[in-house]
């Protein structure tokens, strides 16, 4: 019983993680338009309240988050990842989000102590 | 064995200018067998690392920092060679970016840097008058993590390509 529940701690929970993101997206961006003046600003906010929410769950994990947010303008992205980690505890998680007016990806990727 | 690891971890605790007495040596002993689920892996740890890989192993004092200047080299080479001349097309910059993403992991690989766990993300996207920001935050510990990055532009495409390097502890 202490087994799974020390697994269930410390393991990388990809729902949680990704509804962490969701709610900072909304509350940061929701719907509007890209700005070039604010979108530096949005990006900080949005990473910093994914990590704070993060740090809040108190899992022994270093965690880094990046985010991409782009104007809707027809041009394409492309992004991969690749780790070398502990499959076993590590996991990462990617949200794509949208409005009407920009694209923003945000990935998050979790690495046990 | 039980005995013996005790003892190393007294050992261990003593060489680190631990003050505390032999009676609170115990319990921290027991505390880390506590945590692990096997005996045999505190010993193993001790000795050498990187023989239980599934069995979680208990916290190590802190060694060396990531070195910046040799990776830099890397994604530079990697992503131009590879970019140099391409159009942006969706298919090719897929299968790209995957591609350079696995070179670049392997190269750093190479560098053989102990205990370190490695993150490579490529970005290649397509130029067409839009605008575009790309931002990050990390929540680890600055003494011994890092990263190094690298954007590449042609009249098509841009690249960006990041390394974060995470000490193991």
């Amino acid at each position: 019983m202490d087994d799974d529940q020390s697994a269930e701690e410390t393991a990388f929970v990809v729902d949680e993680v990704s509804s962490i993101v969701k709610e900072s997206l909304e509350a940061v961006i929701g719907r509007n338009p890209y700005e070039q003046k604010r979108v530096n600003q949005w990006v900080s906010s949005v990473v910093e309240q994914c990590l704070g929410q993060l740090s809040k769950l108190s899992k022994p994990f270093k965690y880094i988050v990046t985010c991409i947010i782009m104007q809707k303008n027809g041009a394409g992205l492309q992004s991969a990842s690749s780790c070398f980690w502990d499959n076993t505890t590590d996991g990462s998680c990617t949200v794509r989000w949208e409005n009407k007016h920009l694209y923003c990806i945000v990935s998050v990727f979790g690495l046990a102590i | 064995m039980y005995d013996l690891a005790k003892k190393k971890a007294a050992h261990l605790l003593k060489k680190r200018g631990s003050l505390s007495s032999l009676s609170s040596h115990e319990v921290k002993a027991k505390e880390t067998f506590a945590k692990t689920k096997d005996s045999i892996s505190t010993v193993s740890y001790m000795e050498e690392l990187g023989h239980h890989d599934d069995i979680p192993r208990p916290a190590v004092q802190m060694e060396n920092t990531y070195q910046l200047s040799p990776t830099r080299r890397f994604p530079v080479l990697t992503v131009t060679s590879y970019l140099q001349e391409e159009k942006y097309e969706p298919e090719l910059c897929r299968q790209m970016t995957k591609t350079i993403s696995e070179v670049v992991k392997a190269r750093v690989k190479d560098l053989m840097i102990p205990r370190y766990k490695i993150i490579v993300i490529i970005s290649i996207g397509q130029i067409r008058d839009q605008n575009m920001r790309m931002g990050s935050r990390c929540l680890w510990d600055e003494t011994c993590d890092n990263f190094s990055s690298h954007t590449f532009k042609n009249s098509s495409l841009f690249s960006t390509a990041t390394v974060y390097g995470v000490y193991f502890e």
